[in-house]
């Protein structure tokens, strides 16, 4: 999923780790720290105090800024792969730094250093103040600390399991795939994860300190048949702990690869032309993301660049149409405890009823629209400012039975599987692939069909929604990624089977 | 600083030797980079900072990692080599991962690429902010009442990096960019805002475009996509422009990759020495363009890079193989990368195309879609206009095409001569004919 944009601006280089992260190395994992879960884990680890954060706070404030807030960011990532039968590769990646963030009305300065001592960061905070070009103010005297649920409770974190009990997992996906199939040739299959440690420190008074994982395993096969060949992929993950990976999801994970992949020899590309479309339950909510999602994010709307500017209040969908975008749900990809600005994650509602409800703020936007933050500030790493983005996007199940969508249907297609999604915002013109789906010919499924872009107007296909199934599902895996202003964060979507009575279908004549 | 650099990558290498490594490589990198940019008059945005960064590969044993940090300490360095080959050892052998020969390493040119300007330290923060504003300027005031929005941005950035392996290697890299970029949001009938982007790009200052035609051009291409409608699927011809060509070669050139084609994900696997597309389709790969966004002289492997010629007239010449999937494919390693690709231009321009085409797509960008590298099949969504007699007539909404690789190439009629200089991806123009343009 991303936005129009011609280019990523900066080619920015992972950042690395910090000197003191890696002198706490442990054997055992690839890349860990030793303790697992602690609270103050930046004054306790880097001897980040209160006091330095004033001093480079008010450092940020020194040209007059309205608000400045400091983000300070640890990340552990590693990966173990297999290829042709092996684990036989290892990544592993540590970032850690902080960014210096000034806000003067609508404008942002922005630096960041890698450095965690007050010599860097108060020259990162000069860079900030910048933007503001006054007289100086002070931050608040004391930092309260910001309270939030947790969505992702933990046991342990991936990155502290040892190495050794990772192999089988990765070893289960490949041997699976094999045994499944005599169709499979070659098979791919990793396992991710990571961990974020964050802390926010603002100028208004708030500090909040967050962990997050985000761990996947996967399998990527290839099937040969006849002498033609098909690729596929499969996984699940979100931000779990280590006792979600058992020995069974890996053989699921395989078997869903196998089935996904074998089932493209009967394939086909359907007509190119204007059609109904079946959405099924999932993974398909990747439609919503592109074609209200994005448009909802209030930066844009700010600015006036969104086809959702002056719609909030509108009837945009019918009356059983309900979407939201959602912080809270447990352990799902984008679901988050605070938001990378300190504000505790929340659900908000983008569509009641069919009534255009809410953007997605972050403290900018809501201070331009006057109304409370909705907890959608977010950022890749502390080398970029926040933004508006989606977290968990999903329409609320509805009444019909999926089986009586289908039915209603004379001739159009079904959706299971999908990627790519993109959106102009302006226009609200969106389009995604569909890796994966059905014929529907008189109200029945018939012939698969694969490889096939579909494309839409936002607003349009919100009206043209005209059956929603009770069937809610919500992705469940962990690779999921929205880019923006150079920025990619992790996200979910969900959605229930529902109709769309006509979309631009990408087929061949 | 290349010798500092050199020297730490020279202890580091020296230091997983002693811990065990069989062979080592370590690449060090810095990065500095500023950004400003402009909205409603005033800066939106500023952001400026450095990054370093050490990478290194270590085998043991037959066996492989590859870890980064950025901390170049050398006693939080040492541990981190020592955890990297202890845990390295846990994973299993693959009589495949070695360093390359170093006899590959040999004939590196002796040439400077010109890819680091020697002013940029005299580019000032005040440089930066007159030269946004004048794109900003530019865009207003072209676009007059009908802008809705516009941002006007300049970044730059300097990058240097060392590279060194235990058997040899030794290599240094310092380049620039500087960058100028206009985005133009314009009301429309109803609700439609349609935004278009330009930019332009250099190695050095000296050599960016006026900021004025950036400005200027966004909001031209903005107007440009007003009253955008849907129209019917028809078989039509298509121009592809220039800097959007990169997006459909793109997954072409999925199939030109190493690990693609031993991994069986290859639709071009077994198609060398064949006739994969029109005789207009030549590709060739230069690395020592003066000034290219790819310029270099050596690539990931350290072997000196060279003018490769991956198809010609239409038939595939070359593959992109590393070192590593060339041992498990049995063949001999070219290049795992690519530099500055290049298809040749030719004559006329795509206005004078047009006028002899008739009626066709000129496509000025992609939404969404896909491109499957096993099988070559692609589908993807198209920004265009329909032109008529060499005029653009209509901007169209909500179209796509769909075509597999080994068919979409052979309907390549013309290139125009007009290759996109902005990019590592040089493309001129493309015409394509009879291509299923799908709509309602």
């Amino acid at each position: 999923m991303k936005l129009i944009n011609r280019r990523s601006f900066l080619k920015n280089s992972a950042a690395g780790a910090g000197a003191l992260a890696l002198s706490r190395i442990i054997p055992g994992s690839w890349v860990s720290t030793t303790k697992a879960i602690s609270k103050e884990y930046f004054e306790s680890e880097f001897g980040i105090d209160d006091g330095m954060c004033r001093r480079v706070l008010d450092k940020a404030l020194s040209r007059g800024g309205d608000f400045a807030d400091l983000y300070f960011e640890h990340t552990i990532s590693n990966w173990v792969l297999l290829e042709d039968g092996k684990v036989d590769r290892a990544y592993g990646s540590v970032d850690l730094g902080v960014g210096i963030r000034t806000v003067k009305g609508e404008q942002t300065g922005y630096g960041f250093t890698q450095e965690l001592t007050e010599e860097s960061m108060m020259a990162a905070a000069a860079t900030a103040a910048t933007i503001a070009n006054t007289s100086g103010k002070k931050s608040d005297s004391t930092f309260v600390k910001q309270k939030s649920e947790n969505y992702y409770p933990l046991k342990s974190l991936l990155t502290d399991v040892p190495l050794s009990s990772k192999l089988p997992l990765v070893k289960t996906v490949n041997d699976t795939c094999f045994e499944l199939s005599d169709l499979i040739v070659k098979v791919r299959a990793g396992l991710h994860d990571s961990q974020k440690r964050m802390m926010i420190v603002t100028s208004d008074g708030v500090k909040a300190e967050d962990l997050l994982p985000r761990n996947y395993l996967y399998a990527s096969i290839v099937a040969e048949k006849n002498g033609r060949k098909e690729q596929g992929w499969f996984n699940y993950g979100g931000r779990r702990d280590f006792s979600y990976y058992t020995l069974e999801r890996a053989e699921e994970i395989a078997k869903k690869a196998v089935d996904q992949t074998v089932v493209l020899f009967d394939a086909i590309q359907p007509p190119a032309g204007e059609m109904p479309v079946v959405l099924g339950p999932g993974i398909t909510g990747i439609l919503l993301h592109e074609a209200i999602g994005h448009g909802m994010e209030a930066d844009f709307n700010k600015k006036n660049v969104s086809t959702y500017a002056t719609m909030i209040g509108k009837k945009v969908a019918e009356p059983f149409v309900t979407i939201v975008d959602d912080a809270t749900i447990p352990h799902q990809l984008g679901s988050l405890n605070i938001d990378d600005e300190g504000v505790p994650g929340k659900r908000t509602v983008l569509v009641e009823d069919g009534i255009l409800t809410s953007y997605l703020h972050d403290k900018i936007s809501a201070s331009y629209y006057k109304v409370e933050p909705t907890g959608n500030g977010r950022r890749q790493s502390y080398q970029h400012y926040p933004v508006p983005r989606m977290r968990n996007t999903y329409m609320l199940a509805g009444s019909a039975q999926s089986e009586d969508v289908i039915k209603s249907v004379e001739k159009g297609i079904y959706v299971q599987n999908v990627s790519n999604g993109q959106v102009k915002i302006g226009e609200g013109d969106f389009a995604f692939y569909v890796s994966q789906g059905q014929m529907i010919e008189n109200g029945k499924l018939t012939a698969p069909i694969k490889d096939v872009n579909i494309m839409g107007n936002g607003p349009k296909m919100l009206t043209n929604v005209t059956m929603v199934a009770d069937n809610l599902e919500l992705n469940q895996g962990g690779t999921g990624s929205c880019g923006k202003d150079g920025q990619r964060v992790p996200c979910s979507f969900g959605q229930p089977t529902c109709l769309v009575k006509s979309m631009t279908v990408g087929g061949i004549q | 600083m290349s010798r500092d650099m050199l020297d730490v990558c020279s202890w580091v290498i020296e230091t997983a030797r002693k811990a065990g490594a069989d062979e080592c490589k370590a690449r060090i990198s810095k990065n500095r980079f500023v950004e400003v940019e402009y909205r409603e008059k005033k800066p939106e945005k500023i952001k400026e900072a450095t990054t370093q960064r050490l990478d290194i590969d270590v085998y043991v044993n037959q066996r492989y990692s590859s870890q980064d940090t950025s901390d170049l300490r050398q006693e939080s360095l040492k541990e981190f080599i020592l955890n990297a080959i202890k845990n390295t050892k846990l994973l299993e052998a693959d009589p495949y991962r070695t360093l390359p020969d170093p006899s590959y390493y040999e004939g590196r040119a002796n040439i400077d690429l010109r890819i680091s300007d020697p002013e940029y330290s005299g580019l000032t923060a005040e440089k930066r902010h007159d030269m946004v504003k004048e794109i900003e300027a530019a865009c207003l005031q072209r676009g007059g009442d009908k802008i809705v929005s516009v941002t006007a941005r300049v970044n730059d950035e300097f990058y240097e990096e060392a590279v060194m392996t235990s058997n040899g290697l030794e290599g240094h890299r310092e380049s620039t960019e500087c960058w100028a970029e206009a985005e133009a949001t314009v009301q429309d009938e109803g609700d439609r805002r349609p935004t278009a982007y330009h930019w332009a790009g250099s190695r050095t200052l000296r050599d960016l475009p006026d900021p004025e035609s950036v400005g200027r051009v966004a909001a031209e291409r903005a107007f440009d996509l007003l009253g955008a409608k849907k129209i019917d699927t028809e078989t039509l011809p298509v121009i592809i422009e220039n800097r959007n060509v990169r997006r459909i070669l793109g997954g072409f050139m999925q199939g030109l990759n190493g690990r693609n084609i031993q991994q069986k994900r290859s639709f071009l696997a077994d198609r060398k020495g064949q006739k994969i597309g029109s005789d207009l389709f030549t590709l060739i790969d230069e690395p020592h363009i003066e000034g290219g966004f790819g310029s270099r002289l050596y690539d990931g492997d350290g072997f000196p890079t060279k003018k490769r010629i991956l198809i010609e007239a239409g038939v595939l010449k070359d593959f992109l193989v590393d070192w590593y999937y060339s041992r498990k494919l049995g063949w001999e390693p070219t290049s795992g990368d690519t530099t500055n690709l290049v298809i040749p231009p030719g004559k006329r321009s795509v206005k004078e195309i047009m006028k002899d085409l008739g009626r066709g797509i000129y496509i000025t960008g992609f939404i969404g879609g896909n491109s499957n590298s096993t099988t070559g099949d692609a589908s993807v969504g198209i920004d265009c206009h329909l032109f008529e007699d060499g005029e653009l007539v209509q901007p169209i909404a909500e179209m796509n095409i769909a075509d597999n690789h080994l068919k979409f190439w052979h309907k390549l009629v013309e290139v125009a001569n007009d290759p996109w200089p902005y990019s590592s991806w040089r493309m001129p123009s493309l015409v394509f004919t009879d291509v299923v343009v799908s709509g309602v």
